[in-house]
């Protein structure tokens, strides 16, 4: 058992930024100048040396230049966000089990997603649009905190002609202009008239607007292997061994961070 | 694969020569039994449990990962010298096998350390301490070379290539034994302690507080576990240059607020409460059913070490 | 990259903090490569003050001198930063706020040399902090780690877990097995364990966790026979005025426990 030669995992690999967006106040994409095969909704370890390493899931389609969506939240995030573009960076991944997009082939697509959870879901929405004949019918409900706020607007008009797009934000700060509703994403969600009738359901965002939509969807008759979920937690490995992001016996970097809702049930505070 | 005696008198120059040609890590009395680097062999206590867990030899409490000079990616090269552990009780020894299961194939850190490693037990006859609930976790056989204590001498089971090159290296020590080790010579008497093995239907038990109420949240109980393996990763900066960044490892523990704090300061398991099981569950259940193992080993280092002496084994036994 | 300008100073206090920073022998060479000392009366005459990226300040205002000083450097300062228990807590002479006046009135040196004299006091209860490196003295690995974040643009590590995690990992005895009244279960560590390495108990001089579950702790002291009033005295002696106000409730709510 000793003998064989065991990479070192914990090795990144490195990488240059290759183009910059600012989505919103808080919010950045980055493409880089790497690429390789993965599913949507996993995600990799991004690194400054110095700084630290971060797990962002990516948000573009398998085989293309890496993109990444990123919320300034924490000492990596706010020092990528003031990178520019040529900037180095290391990436090491993907990892994690993504959306099983093979599986739920004939299925119409209902996703839901609040703030920066909209991000993993964008790669669903790449991943569609590479093999439209698969899928039925999709339907975007996005909700954001405010315009300012909304993130992909450069996609977002795309979106809207090609697929059912309901936006909304939390809240319209005075003189700001919005031609969406202004309310909580998830009354948008109790306001359908959706059935579960050959539906399948990727959810994202804040965890209270996961629940809530959750309880929803629930109601309208879905069912929860109908209903898939990205869950959040503190990773250092991304290999299933240092422990951080257990959900019970889960492992949020190896069994998820994507999760059929019924996978994590009653888990959901542990 | 085969059995020898050993005459008492004789251990501490086998050791000796032991040491001629490899570091020997045994456990070692001052104010507290640890394991530690033997000076001298006469300073090696076999007649208590060790306070500290052997863990820290083999899952380093701080190592480097990778390190960077600037774009430089560097990988440390890791030359894993020879090195024997004697002393380990039948729950150390199942400790590193379950660390293994976790680590051996993923982390090459580790695996490093698990090399060129002999492991020589020294059997239990009896619970060395009142805390010991291995009796019912059912340990396996995990060594190269077991001790088993019988008076003037010991009986040594011989399992690996590895122990037979102890045997070969070292013949005037070793006689050849009839003996074959049985399930009789394996018993630990007073450790049978732990009654329901399987806690999976018991999450929602309001027993649990009586352990919550009494926890610190000093997590002794995880740095003393000789399975706990969780860890966390950080850069350490050189203040000489700051461009050479180590990416180390260090001991981290999920009884500790801080574990699954993410950026933006959610605290995922905020709760004492849901830290506390969350320890007992990985212990009891959740490592089962990943691995198909107990992850615990019934040591009872956790209890011995606890200031408020949690004793969730009394715990679990009282549920209903 | 132009270097930030910092300056030590010390108020009322021992002055071991700053010898903490002076004590980095190792590495206080490759600091000066990093930064630029523009002031630190404690140990060099000339000294400009006129403007600090960052101002580290050692002590506690007990005199009318210290909070000229302190606002002051709080003006000329981008970031002023508390370092030691006494800048941070009030530590040991805060002590004064839990005992009757009449107790040390005599002791005050306002008669004697005409100190003004007030009550000791931390930084933040005068200026604003923006960041606080604790413990009396604070651990130099913790100076340099300090540093070390501002330059790099992190935000500088604050250690919430307790001192056990430390001393367990130090591989050493457990005080109170020895029965000693060590408060390091409820105490934030970061310091490696440097008192209880030296079988010597914590104080507590970095301040109570977060996460201390004080009637557990209290509890298992009172039953290794230390009485409440001594518990509650060894709680405030170095955190000073910045004991957490549940575990006041906790002593004051059930006095006869």
């Amino acid at each position: 058992m000793q003998e064989a030669v065991l990479e070192n995992k914990y090795v990144p690999k490195p990488a240059k930024i290759k183009e910059y967006h600012r989505e919103s106040p808080d919010n950045f994409s980055i493409t880089l100048d790497i690429k390789f095969k993965h599913d949507p909704g996993q995600f990799v370890q991004i690194s400054i040396p110095g700084i630290g390493e971060s797990p962002i899931s990516i948000c573009s389609y398998s085989g293309e230049n890496l993109r990444l969506n990123i919320r300034e939240v924490g000492n990596v995030t706010k020092a990528l966000g003031k990178m520019k573009k040529g900037d180095p960076v290391f990436i090491r991944g993907p990892y994690g089990r993504g959306y099983p997009m093979q599986l739920l082939k004939g299925n119409d697509v209902v996703i839901i997603g609040g703030g920066c959870g909209v991000a993993p879901l964008r790669g669903i929405i790449e991943y569609i649009e590479h093999h439209r004949q698969d899928y039925g019918k999709v339907y975007l409900f996005l909700g954001f905190r405010s315009p300012d706020d909304i993130l992909f607007k450069r996609e977002m008009d795309h979106w809207k002609i090609k697929y059912n797009l309901n936006l909304s934000v939390d809240q319209l700060p005075p003189g700001t202009c919005f031609d969406g509703k202004v309310e909580f994403i998830t009354k948008l969600v109790e306001a359908t008239q959706l059935t579960n009738q050959n539906k399948v359901v990727f959810l994202c965002g804040p965890p209270k607007m996961m629940d809530i939509a959750s309880g929803i969807l629930m109601k309208k008759g879905f069912h929860e292997d109908q209903i898939f979920v990205s869950a959040e937690r503190l990773m250092y490995c991304a290999e299933g061994i240092c422990c951080h992001c257990m959900i019970h016996e889960k492992f949020c970097c190896k069994d998820g961070p994507v999760f059929r809702y019924d996978e994590l049930k009653g888990y959901k505070n542990d | 694969m085969a059995t020898y005696t050993v005459r008492k008198l004789d251990l501490r120059s086998l050791l000796q020569k032991i040491m001629q040609s490899s570091e020997l890590i045994a456990p070692v009395k001052t104010d507290l039994v640890r394991f530690q680097v033997v000076e001298d062999p006469h300073d090696i206590c076999l007649t208590e449990q060790s306070f500290y867990p052997v863990k820290e030899f083999i899952f380093r409490k701080h190592e480097v990962l990778v390190s960077f000079n600037g774009k430089k990616v560097i990988t440390p090269v890791l030359e894993p010298k020879e090195r024997v552990i004697f002393g380990l009780r039948r729950c150390d020894l199942n400790a590193i096998m379950h660390q293994d299961k976790a680590l051996i194939e993923v982390d090459v850190n580790y695996r490093a350390q698990r090399q060129n490693l002999t492991l020589i037990g020294y059997h239990c006859n009896e619970a060395p301490s009142q805390y010991c609930f291995c009796g019912t976790l059912e340990l396996k056989d995990f060594y190269d070379m077991m001790f088993f204590d019988r008076g003037d001498e010991f009986i040594v089971d011989v399992a690996t290539e590895n122990g037979s090159r102890i045997i070969g290296k070292y013949p005037e020590f070793f006689r050849k034994s009839n003996h074959k080790v049985t399930e009789a010579d394996k018993k630990i008497k007073n450790a049978d302690r732990l009654f329901k093995t399987d806690i999976s239907k018991l999450y929602d038990h309001p027993d649990w507080q009586k352990g919550v109420d009494k926890c610190l949240s000093c997590a002794a109980c995880t740095s003393l576990c000789p399975t706990c393996y969780c860890f966390e990763i950080k850069d350490e900066v050189s203040i000489h240059d700051t461009k050479k960044v180590d990416r180390v490892r260090e001991w981290s523990s999920c009884q500790l607020k801080g574990f699954s704090r993410v950026a933006g300061n959610h605290v995922f398991r905020d709760n004492r409460k849901e830290r506390f099981k969350h320890r007992i569950y990985h212990q009891l259940d959740y490592f089962k059913k990943r691995y198909g193992i107990n992850m615990c080993v019934g040591c009872g280092r956790c209890i011995t070490a606890c200031p408020t002496r949690i004793d969730f084994v009394d715990i679990i036994n009282g549920m209903k | 990259m132009t270097k930030p300008k910092v300056g030590f100073y010390g108020l009322t206090g021992c002055a071991g903090c700053q010898l903490s920073v002076l004590f980095s022998e190792d590495e206080i060479v490759s600091v000066l490569g990093l930064i630029d000392i523009v002031s630190f009366p404690f140990i060099r005459e000339k000294n400009i003050d006129q403007h600090f990226d960052i101002c580290i300040v050692e002590g506690l205002v007990a005199d009318k001198h210290d909070l000229e000083t302190l606002k002051k450097l709080r003006e000329n300062s981008s970031i002023l930063v508390a370092i030691g228990a006494c800048a941070h807590t009030g530590n040991v002479p805060a002590y004064r706020h839990y005992t009757l006046k009449e107790n040390y009135q005599h002791l005050l040196y306002e008669k004697k040399e005409g100190i003004q004299d007030i009550d000791p006091t931390p930084l933040d209860s005068w200026v604003k902090v923006d960041y606080t490196i604790p413990g009396c003295p604070p651990d130099k690995r913790e100076i340099m780690n300090f540093i070390k974040a501002l330059l790099l643009g992190k935000e500088p590590l604050t250690y919430s877990s307790p001192v056990c995690v430390e001393c367990r990992r130090n591989n050493n005895l457990c005080l109170l097995e020895e029965g000693k009244l060590c408060l390091g279960p409820i105490t934030r560590g970061g310091c490696n364990s440097v008192c209880t390495n030296g079988s010597f108990e914590c104080w507590g001089c970095r301040g109570q966790t977060d996460d201390a579950n004080i009637p557990a702790f209290v509890a298992l002291l009172q039953e290794k026979g230390f009485k409440r009033e001594e518990i509650l005295k060894r709680m405030r002696e170095f955190v000073g005025l910045k004991l957490p106000e549940s575990t006041m409730v906790f002593f004051n709510g059930n006095n006869n426990a």
